[in-house]
């Protein structure tokens, strides 16, 4: 990537950066209020991501701050008589998207609070890491389970897009299970060594 | 109702270099009738030896499997072996095998042999499936040794669906080079097996592979963990962990 100026990179810090990528690549395809831009990510990003809509306000705040969005108070369709914020994409948001495209994301934190457990365990606590690792593998399996499938090859730019996603999922959940079969793995191997 | 397929407690062991492995760890499962089960597990997880368990090729250490009720042990080899020719089909890649110059039509009507069907009835079956799987009638006539893996995957598929069996048991179906034909491929495997009511195993290296199923499983080490209910598919806990528990 060029050398780009930090202030249009300003945005891209935290771990909300992915979401907030998100929002404006969809605010791009078309406007939206906070509610619509809320459903429209989760059914984008799959059940994994558990989109707050709380989150979406908050972020979508943060993105005017920058400039990289502008709101409008407006009339609602249901209720003309009632207004609500709907959210524009700016001259500059293009060049944000392609910027946010062109960054190498930084290592994501997984698997938090296991791995807080596991640095800190006493063996005594095997057994109940053991269930943890099994529980978590079958919080993967469930919300593998739960990723709508594929429906054969992708004919448009936006269906390629979300068969990518969709790998992108499974790829991470089978990531996530196959660590938690290895810890298991580990754990039950050095409690058979000192039996 | 009794369950079309059921685990309880199956070990297996095998010997690995010298040095005896277990393989699978009371493992406890129960499938019924229509339903699709997708078994996801790492290369030596297990996962082949749980199907060939499944489809009677291979028995336990200990622990029961029943097909229908029946204990598959209690069965001669004789029994076993009609079993998997008529209720019960097994397919893996890795087992292909033709015969030299034989079409593709011939190939999968010859799988009919044991229903007494003439070849021409069995021809005119074959043609049938091979089209429901995406084989058209030219498709049907070439010969098996000029097929691609993607073809040679949907003629296997045709071959098992052809008997009708009623549950239909795949290791790593399809090893193919390209993700749009394995997405197609299982596609067309889960709408055939829904139109006939038939159950569905199969067991994949890739989780992505398994979209779409009734039931996901994951299986490392000989143990399994389901999306199922407790209850109604039930991982016993193993002996390593009841003995991690003492300690605790």
């Amino acid at each position: 990537m060029a050398s780009v100026s930090p202030e249009k990179t300003r945005w891209m810090r935290g771990p909300s950066t992915p979401l907030r990528g998100a929002l404006l690549g969809l605010l791009l395809e078309r406007p939206g209020h906070g509610g619509d831009l809320a459903n429209r990510l989760a059914a984008r990003l799959g059940e994994t991501w558990r989109v707050d809509t709380n989150d979406v306000y908050r972020l979508l705040e943060q993105l005017e701050k920058t400039g990289l969005v502008v709101s409008r108070d407006e009339p609602k369709r249901s209720n003309n008589r009632r207004t609500h914020l709907v959210y524009y994409p700016t001259e500059e948001t293009p060049e944000a998207l392609t910027l946010w495209m062109e960054t190498l994301l930084p290592r994501e934190p997984v698997r938090l609070g296991l791995q807080a457990k596991l640095s800190v365990a006493r063996q005594q606590d095997a057994p109940r890491l053991l269930i943890a690792l099994r529980a978590y593998e079958r919080e993967c399996l469930l919300l593998a389970h739960l990723v709508s499938p594929s429906e054969g090859e992708a004919r448009s730019w936006a269906a390629l897009c979300m068969e990518c996603t969709r790998e992108a999922v499974y790829a991470q959940l089978q990531t996530e299970v196959d660590w938690a079969a290895r810890t298991r793995r580990r754990i039950n191997e050095f409690l058979e060594r000192s039996d | 109702m009794t369950p079309l397929l059921s685990f309880l407690n199956v070990s297996k062991r095998c010997l690995d270099g010298g040095r005896e492995v277990l393989v699978l760890d009371r493992v406890s499962l129960e499938i019924d009738r229509g339903a699709s089960v997708g078994v996801y597990g790492a290369r030596r997880s297990g996962k082949s030896t749980l199907l060939r368990m499944a489809a009677g090729i291979a028995l336990p250490d200990s622990g029961t499997v029943r097909f229908e009720g029946r204990d598959l042990a209690q069965m001669s080899a004789g029994e076993r072996g009609r079993l998997l020719r008529e209720a019960i089909a097994f397919m893996s890649v890795n087992d292909w095998s033709a015969n030299p110059g034989e079409t593709v039509v011939d190939h999968v009507a010859t799988a009919l042999g044991s229903e007494g069907l003439t070849m021409r009835e069995a021809r005119r079956r074959a043609l049938g499936v091979l089209d429901q799987v995406g084989v058209g009638a030219s498709g049907a006539q070439e010969t098996t040794t000029s097929l691609s893996m993607t073809e040679r995957t949907r003629v296997m598929l045709a071959r098992a669906l052809a008997r009708e069996p009623r549950l239909l048991v795949l290791d790593e179906p399809a090893q193919m080079p390209s993700l749009g034909d394995r997405d197609r491929f299982y596609k067309l495997l889960r709408s055939a097996t829904e139109q006939r009511s038939m159950a569905l195993l199969v067991a994949s290296e890739e989780m992505s592979a398994l979209q779409g199923f009734s039931v996901l499983m994951s299986i490392a080490d000989g143990e399994l963990c389901s999306t199922m209910e407790q209850g109604s598919v039930v991982s016993l806990p193993n002996l390593r962990r009841a003995r991690a528990e003492r300690l605790g």
